[in-house]
């Protein structure tokens, strides 16, 4: 195992492909290729990500009852590469219902709430996460925690692991990122989660000035790669050496970008334990790791192949 | 037929200081009979299982018995395992169970069958845990082979 992940708040995501779906009527689904069962949640698309790389990862996080046991068993038949490490609490995992339908297009969501974690469920999940550590080289903590999960939780998970020498990306949002980053431990590599909103810091993001800023901020509180979503597919990509604007030449389809951002993590992490050290070079890669993704509207990870046929159809601006 | 190509990819595992309510709060939850117990490294030093727990609650007289009848009072387990639950792993932990990925199906069931254990757990070759095999596994792996 090279890579762990972590998720905290996992999901089934269920996806049922009904045309002409109705309100008050009974729909019968006859082809199960219409229903598609995923285990989700940030970590876990990465670690499925990773495994498709061919990565051998660890997923780790806290699951709940049937709707858990039903998320653990389908991420582990999704690849050999992939073992699990999950806390079992009372309650149930969340699981995400969403019916597409084509010939109307519409896209109806069903998001059912996950457990509330009590104090006894974190700690026992530390203890694992501690012992896991020993077993890898990186560490991704992504997504966002359920009830009960205090804030500090994301910097204390980066400070331990920083601490026993293990490089972490966080791809998190709000006060929980915050305190990770301003924390000793920053991790090694950011991406802020501005898919709720353009935010990071406390400092709203609305021109490319403000992206140049909070990188450097992030920057100087100890981390060596940060990556900002700016404009939909595009990207800011800052170093120590510089600050970029990735973009691409590639025909994208920008209504699949389920799974997009995980894609770009797992590429980064593929790139640093395949190929070399670079990081600027390793954000290229995730970023057109996370390109090859849009070709497809289901959560089908693509091959390295897939990502090589396009990996030049990238453009690269120097910002700063 | 390998280890590897039967066992579960689940590292779920227990340290020797945690408490026995621990162990059964885990097997409860996620539907195990015994967990394997690892050192800081996760190398694994031993196995605890339901049946140690079973053990360490009844009298120590029990395994000369023939029937539960010959228990004088029902609640005794109950106080017992009441007695016991805070107590660490290690004192009803087994010596480690374990095989390696490389190892035949036959090899670990051989030692499933001869010894009267459930689980197996997997070790690499630094004796660090990658998983665990049980029986069932074992069985629904050999009906399942393309060789037979």
């Amino acid at each position: 195992m090279e890579v762990l992940t972590v998720t905290m708040n996992p999901a089934l995501d269920r996806e049922i492909f009904l045309d002409g779906f109705e309100i008050n009527k009974l729909h019968r689904i006859f082809d199960p290729s219409k229903m598609d069962m995923t285990p989700g949640g940030k970590g876990i698309n990465v670690s499925m990500a990773l495994a498709n790389f061919g990565v051998k990862n660890v997923a780790m996080g806290v699951l709940a009852g049937y709707m858990g046991r039903v998320i653990e068993e389908e991420l582990r038949k999704y690849s050999e590469l992939i073992t699990t490490n999950f806390v079992h609490t009372n309650g149930e995992s969340r699981e995400n219902i969403t019916i597409m339908d084509e010939v109307n297009q519409t896209i109806t969501e069903i998001n059912a709430p996950g457990p509330t974690l009590d104090e006894e469920t974190i700690e026992q999940f530390f203890q694992r996460y501690e012992m896991t550590l020993s077993r890898v080289s990186h560490v991704v903590i992504s997504g966002t925690v359920p009830p009960g999960v205090p804030m500090d939780f994301y910097k204390t998970l980066s400070n331990v692991a920083s601490k026993k020498g293990k490089i972490v990306l966080m791809e998190a949002r709000g006060q929980l990122l915050t305190n990770a980053i301003l924390s000793e431990g920053c991790p090694k590599i950011v991406k802020p989660d501005l898919r709720a909103d353009r935010k990071c810091l406390g400092i709203e993001l609305k021109n490319i000035d403000d992206y140049v800023k909070v990188s450097k901020i992030i920057l100087e509180r100890g981390a060596d790669l940060v990556v900002l979503s700016y404009e939909i597919i595009k990207n800011v990509v800052a170093t120590r050496e510089g600050i970029w604007l990735l973009d691409t030449s590639q025909q994208v389809d920008i209504s699949h970008v389920l799974g997009t951002g995980d894609t770009y993590v797992a590429g980064i992490l593929y790139y640093l334990l395949r190929r070399d050290k670079d990081l600027f070079e390793a954000s290229k890669f995730g970023y057109i790791a996370a390109v090859a993704k849009l070709r497809y509207s289901k959560k089908i990870f693509p091959s390295i192949k897939e990502i090589e046929i396009i990996r030049d159809n990238i453009k690269v601006e120097r910002i700063v | 037929m390998k280890v590897k190509d039967l066992m579960i990819r689940d590292i779920t595992a227990v340290f020797a200081e945690q408490r026995v309510k621990d162990v059964i709060k885990i097997c409860a939850k996620q539907l195990f009979t015994g967990l394997p117990v690892v050192d800081e490294e996760m190398k694994v030093i031993g196995f605890i299982s339901e049946s140690d727990i079973i053990s360490g609650a009844v009298p120590s007289y029990y395994s000369m018995l023939q029937s539960a009848s010959f228990i004088p009072d029902t609640n005794q387990f109950k106080r017992n395992l009441n007695k016991i639950k805070e107590k660490p792993v290690s004192e009803f932990m087994t010596k480690p169970r374990v095989v390696k990925e490389m190892d035949s199906a036959i090899y670990a069931a051989d030692l499933l069958i001869r010894n009267g254990w459930r689980v197996l757990s997997v070790v690499d070759e630094e004796e660090k845990l990658v998983g665990v095999v049980t029986r069932m596994r074992l069985l629904w792996g050999i009906i399942n082979s393309p060789n037979i």
